[in-house]
């Protein structure tokens, strides 16, 4: 493979020179923006589908591609500082770039049915191309400033695609949540940088394993505290903030006010799968912080305190998003327990799942449509029965629902059941873990439960509003709004990620077959980057490195025969747990929404407090906005401004001058007395000039300075002389 | 002498042509005026690209070939001595570039057509005077004259309350001068009559380290004492708190252009002073207030911040931002290390270009609406449903927003990010806190954009039109500035690399 920067960047620049050119002709040529667009992305999916399938060709775990161009350098003779941006693949990049373009690719093919109608149809794209763009970017990006470059390109994405309909009054607000939300997060994650910067004088991430193998963060504190876990801290901040995890995750659910393509896109594809992947990225740093326990702990809140808000929510998008947080939940419970491989699986498993989950409700939200408001519905008490008239969407929303819910065979059942699997590893080596582990499996049955009861809801039983019912078409199959749902249905099957299940991976090397999933992506081998060279300022002798070492398929993963077998033995426990767990969570959802045997209004009445407070989302944008904003920072700020204008100018300020002013009195008899007397005639002269011009506005006070310059220039050369 | 040797007095001049040419146009013909001011100031621009096309980017102090020394005033050895050099080529081209993007958006002047441009030309010819000077005198020459245009500038063509915020404008940057005017004597006699003793290039490198001064009784250091004396003339102007309070009234009353002069140019005219002159002159002293300057550029960035919050007035909630956004420069310039001065200095100009824009799409809509309530003070919308009414306003408005607040791929987020490598590692704590300056910054902005531009467009912005071609040209300049600057800092940083480089070598010998 020769990779170099120029043969990589076009999947960056395709969809961003599209978005370049669509900006100016979208108003137009419509037709041809989004023309642009589709093309772009796809030539983008050819590209990264090359890397990808050469990676797996190599079949090597510590393969990796690394090139750098320097952007700006400002080092003058002994101060050394420059700044590179470049690319660095390894088999995670790979990975993670064709499914970004796949997902990103059907996003936009489906877009151009769902889309159509709309006033603007072709915005849209130009937004969509920039977002794919940025973060397809992110993904390739060989440092930390790069991707936090391409981290706030995607908020702003985001803010435009969540304002998309700027005539509503909330469009307003949830685009400002998100964008604010996920900066409070950025802010952390920049002060990361800036102490990785101070230790390792570099922000590549070669550099920072290196630095880390070498042991430069020993010994090194930032305010009192370990650098390592500052600096770790700071970037898992901003895994918070982008990945919406607690307490940051209030954004996420109000970013369903964009366009439905694009909640697909936020939720599966880019945006909050870039928090997740930059904590995989930063992993060994997390570990050296000593922060695994506080990230499971985030993980375990996550997964189970959003499954318990998706419970009661009735609009189907908001179950979905809901469903999102709590998955990335699952995903950082992951990097938590060192589940790097599973945590990684579960990105790319529930990207695909959770874009053909957005894209089918979109499907039927677009097919629901009130001829009395002109809206479209996406309230699940009016819908019910839609199976009869959409039994397409209704498979493909299936296979994800039992993707998701965690059924064997399914590609979410392989990825999840593997991080349970691995936190209960952690729990029984450490006993405080239970409680990440705990609240995941919980959280999986939970899971199950309300994703059943969307289906229930959505496409059983006897349609809930008849009328709307009555209007509504029966699905026809067009190829733009089709094909990519039945894709992205085929690969919620477990299968194409592992192939345990079928007791063989896919992958044949020298005649053994392996998992392809499990044997490329590892943990990064900080180890292998000892010998990068290390200088001040982290400057590498050689442009680009690309090495490639001998790889071992080593099936414990590094760990003794008795370790690996006291795993496997865990896991397969977990496994069971999950399955009995999903299960029982579906048959409970069955006996309510199904058989409607159980009636949940029992639950509610018996439950009213707890109900309310999901309803409210634990109260926890009441805290945010009428707490913390509407309480505390808007009358601190009015308060500050007042003394600003209201005292400190008005009265310190302006006062001022009044003494000046009574002041002047003395002054106008020295005046007399002494300038226009005393004073040599060419420094009075242009005393008065000045007089002249500006008498007209303010006498007394100017001529007063001017005095007071003298005073003070003779009191000086008076007191230098002596 | 080379050929290019007079550049930087045409430069210097050239707007001063453009006055004269204006006393000799009539006043009836208003047209006329603004047209002759247009070309000038496009040959201006065009002049300063030319220096910026001759600037040799290696060599670390003055660029010798452009240098102009004249003796001025033999006696006390004042010299007519212009240079230009890393740190003020940026701040040259931007004030080329802006006064004439601003002849663009005056176009719609009526008051007294005539006095407006030639005061306004005035202005451009004096700013050039405060960059090239590198005589003491001259540049305090520069400095004094150019607060007579911008007084009368403020106080004819302004608001309802121009007078006030015109005296006040005054009074406050005349306080500085003084103390500046004091700090000059002092240099003048300290360093002796014999030398050129007001050349600054001649006073820098710490010649007065070691001198004392006894004012009844107590005893002084030279350095300490003046520098504060240098400091606070500068500080008025950046401005640094607690000297801040001009700057919201006089941006509210001054008419568009001045308001973008005055945020886009002269404040940058305080901290280049610190760089050009407190800085170089005062070495010892300044790394001895280097912590103190860290904390008042800390306040600046919190303290306008929450203020602008605050503000119901857009134009003055742009002010504040000026107010937080400066306190980055102060930042960047107490970091005193290679990062953080560059971020300082590419601030200043990155700074220009985004508050600029700021400025004059408020301008844009003051013209459509008559007034700039976000919120009217009975608490009614003053504007609403922007985005839907003027979508190309919008866009722009979008982008001049984002580079504001620093977003990556934008021009600010580079010089931001350099001062925060720089002064991460002497004040870890200030940058704690003055990262939450950037999330402030957001948040103004973004609140103040969803006020004003989202939900349904309220009955009085219904008339209002979208911009015209005109003001788009006028925009499209600055649009591309943010953009390509943002994505390729390296014209600019490439400039002032060596100067300042030369700067911080000499300053960490302290």
């Amino acid at each position: 493979m020769d990779y170099t920067i120029s043969t990589v960047a076009p999947i960056v620049l395709l969809p961003f020179f599209a978005f370049a050119i669509n900006a100016f002709i979208v108003k137009k040529f419509t037709k041809v923006a989004v023309f642009l667009s589709c093309a772009a992305i796809l030539g983008s999916f050819f590209f990264a589908s090359r890397i990808f399938f050469d990676f797996l060709n190599v079949f090597a775990t510590d393969y990796y591609i690394h090139k750098t161009f320097t952007w700006f350098d400002l080092s003058y003779g002994e101060f050394p500082f420059k700044l590179d941006m470049g690319i660095y693949i390894d088999n995670m990049t790979a990975t993670m770039l064709f499914m970004v373009t796949g997902v990103a690719s059907l996003i936009h093919i489906f877009s151009t049915y769902y889309m159509k109608e709309d006033a603007r149809y072709g915005r849209f794209f130009v937004y969509v191309s920039l977002f794919t763009s940025a973060m397809l970017a992110l993904v390739l990006s060989e440092n930390l400033i790069s991707v936090f470059i391409f981290w706030e390109l995607m908020g702003f994405c985001s803010y435009s695609l969540i304002g998309f309909y700027y005539e509503k009054e909330g469009a307003g607000n949830a685009s400002m949540k998100a964008f604010m939300t996920t900066r409070v997060g950025d802010v952390f994650f920049l002060f990361g940088i800036l102490a990785i910067w101070s230790v390792v004088g570099s922000v590549s991430f070669v550099d920072i394993y290196a630095a880390l193998a070498n042991g430069a963060f020993d010994g090194q504190y930032a305010l009192g505290i370990s650098l390592a876990t500052v600096a770790g801290l700071g970037i898992f901040m901003g895994t918070i903030g982008k990945s919406a995890q607690f307490p940051l995750q209030v954004w996420l659910p109000d970013a369903m006010f964009g366009p439905t393509p694009c909640s697909a896109l936020i939720h599966a594809a880019t945006m909050v799968a870039a928090g997740v992947y930059l904590s995989l990225r930063c992993y060994p740093l997390m570990e050296a912080g000593g922060l695994t326990y506080f990230i499971a702990c985030i993980g375990g809140i996550t997964a189970f305190g959003a499954a318990t808000i998706a419970l009661v929510q009735t609009d189907i998008k908001a179950v979905l998003a809901y469903s999102t947080i709590s998955q990335l939940g699952y995903m950082v419970l992951g990097v938590g327990v060192g589940s790097y491989n599973a945590a990684f699986m579960h990105l790319i498993t529930h990207a695909v799942f959770k874009a053909c989950l957005f894209l089918s409700a979109g499907s039927v939200i677009h097919s629901l449509h009130d001829h009395h408001t002109h809206a479209h519905v996406q309230e699940m008490p009016r819908m019910g029965g839609l199976r009869k008239k959409m039994p397409f969407t209704f498979l493909a929303m299936l296979f994800c629902t039992l993707a998701i819910a965690g059924i064997p065979f399914f590609s979410g059942f392989v990825s999840k059941d593997r991080i349970l699997g691995d936190a209960l590893v952690a729990a029984t080596h450490d006993a405080k873990y239970w409680i990440p582990s705990v609240l995941g499996f919980a959280g999986a049955f939970l899971t199950a439960f309300y994703m059943f009861r969307m289906m229930f809801l959505t496409f059983f039983g006897e349609p809930r509003d008849k009328d709307l019912y009555e209007h509504t078409h029966k699905e026809k199959l067009s190829w733009n709004r089709n094909v990519p749902l039945l894709i992205l249905s085929v690969f919620t099957l477990g299968v194409f990620f592992s192939g345990s299940l079928t007791g063989q991976g896919l992958i044949k090397v020298a005649d053994k077959k392996y998992e392809w999933f499990q044997t490329l992506i590892e943990k990064p081998h900080i180890e292998n980057f000892t010998n990068r060279s290390k200088q001040a300022f982290g400057f590498t002798t050689e442009k680009s490195t690309e090495t490639f070492e001998a790889s071992h398929y080593d099936a414990n993963h590094g760990l003794s025969e008795e370790e690996a077998h006291h795993v496997h033995h865990i896991h397969h426990i977990g496994a069971l747990v999950s399955i009995v767990i999903a299960f029982s969570g579906v048959f409970i959802a069955a006996m309510m929404y199904f058989w409607r045997s159980w009636n949940p209004g029992f639950w509610v009445s018996t439950f009213s407090r707890w109900y309310r407070a999901l309803q409210n989302k634990y109260y926890m944008d009441d805290l945010y906005i009428k707490g913390i904003i509407q309480k505390g920072l808007i009358p601190f700020n009015n308060l500050l401004a007042f003394i600003d204008m209201g005292l400190y100018d008005r009265y310190a300020i302006d006062g001022w001058e009044k003494v000046n002013r009574a002041l002047f009195t003395v002054a106008k008899w020295v005046d007399n007395l002494i300038v226009d007397t005393a004073m040599v005639d060419g420094t009075g002269a242009s005393v008065r000039f000045f007089n002249v011009i500006l008498r007209t506005l303010q006498s007394g006070k100017i001529q007063f300075y001017f005095i007071m310059i003298f005073l003070v220039l003779a009191g000086y050369i008076w007191t230098l002389n002596i | 002498m080379q050929a290019s040797s007079n550049l930087l007095n045409w430069i210097l001049w050239m707007p001063f042509i453009g006055v004269l040419g204006i006393l000799f146009i009539p006043k009836a013909k208003e047209t006329a005026i603004r047209v002759w001011s247009l070309i000038n100031t496009t040959v201006t621009f065009a002049l300063t690209l030319v220096l910026y096309a001759k600037f040799d980017t290696t060599v670390p102090g003055m660029q010798v070939p452009f240098n102009i020394s004249v003796p001025w005033i033999k006696s006390f050895n004042i010299f007519y001595k212009l240079g230009v050099d890393g740190i003020s080529l940026p701040m040259i081209v931007l004030t080329g570039l802006l006064f004439l993007i601003c002849v663009l958006s005056s176009w719609t002047v009526k008051k007294q057509v005539k006095a407006y441009f030639a005061l306004f030309l005035f202005l451009q010819s004096t700013v050039f005077g405060v960059f090239f000077a590198m005589d003491f005198f001259l540049f305090y020459v520069y400095w004094e004259v150019m607060l007579i245009p911008m007084f009368f500038l403020i106080g004819i063509w302004g608001g309802e309350n121009r007078e006030y915020a015109a005296v006040k404008f005054f009074l406050y940057t005349f306080l500085g001068s003084i103390l500046m005017l004091v700090g000059m004597v002092a240099l003048y006699y300290a360093s002796g009559k014999g030398i050129d003793s007001f050349d600054i290039l001649a006073l820098q490198g710490g010649k007065f380290s070691d001198l004392t001064l006894t004012i009844f009784g107590a005893t002084f250091s030279f350095a300490k004492l003046f520098f504060v004396f240098l400091f606070i003339g500068f500080a008025i102007k950046v401005p640094v708190f607690p000297f801040h309070t001009w700057l919201p009234h006089a941006h509210v009353q001054a008419p568009t252009a001045i308001s973008v002069i005055l945020a886009g140019v002269l404040l940058k005219m305080g901290t280049y002073g610190f760089l050009r002159i407190a800085f170089p002159i005062f070495p010892e002293a300044t790394i001895y207030f280097s912590d103190a300057i860290a904390w008042l550029g800390l306040i600046n960035v919190i303290y306008g911040a929450f203020c602008a919050m605050a503000q119901t007035d857009v134009k003055k909630l742009v002010a504040y931002s000026s107010v937080s956004h400066m306190g980055f420069v102060m930042l960047g310039l107490a970091a005193l290390t290679v990062t953080g001065v560059n971020g300082a200095v590419l601030q200043m100009f990155n700074h220009g270009t985004s508050t600029a824009m700021m400025f004059l799409m408020i301008g844009v809509l003051y013209e459509r609406s008559h007034h700039r309530w976000i919120v009217r003070p009975d608490g009614s919308k003053g504007f609403g449903g922007l985005y839907t009414q003027l979508p190309k306003f919008s866009i722009i408005f979008i982008i001049a927003m984002f580079a504001s607040m620093g977003l990556p791929g934008l021009s600010g987020f580079i010089s931001e990010a350099l001062i925060f490598l720089g002064i991460y590692e002497r004040f870890t704590t200030i940058t704690v806190l003055a990262l939450l300056g950037l999330l402030l910054g957001a948040a103004y902005l973004l609140w103040m954009f969803k006020r004003m531009f989202f939900g349904d467009v309220i009955e009085e912005c219904k008339s209002y039109t979208d911009m015209n071609a005109r003001e788009i040209f006028y925009m499209l300049p600055l649009c591309v500035a943010v953009i390509v600057f943002g994505i390729y800092p390296s014209p600019v940083l490439d400039v002032m690399r060596a100067s300042v480089g030369n700067l911080v070598s000499m300053l960490a010998k302290f």
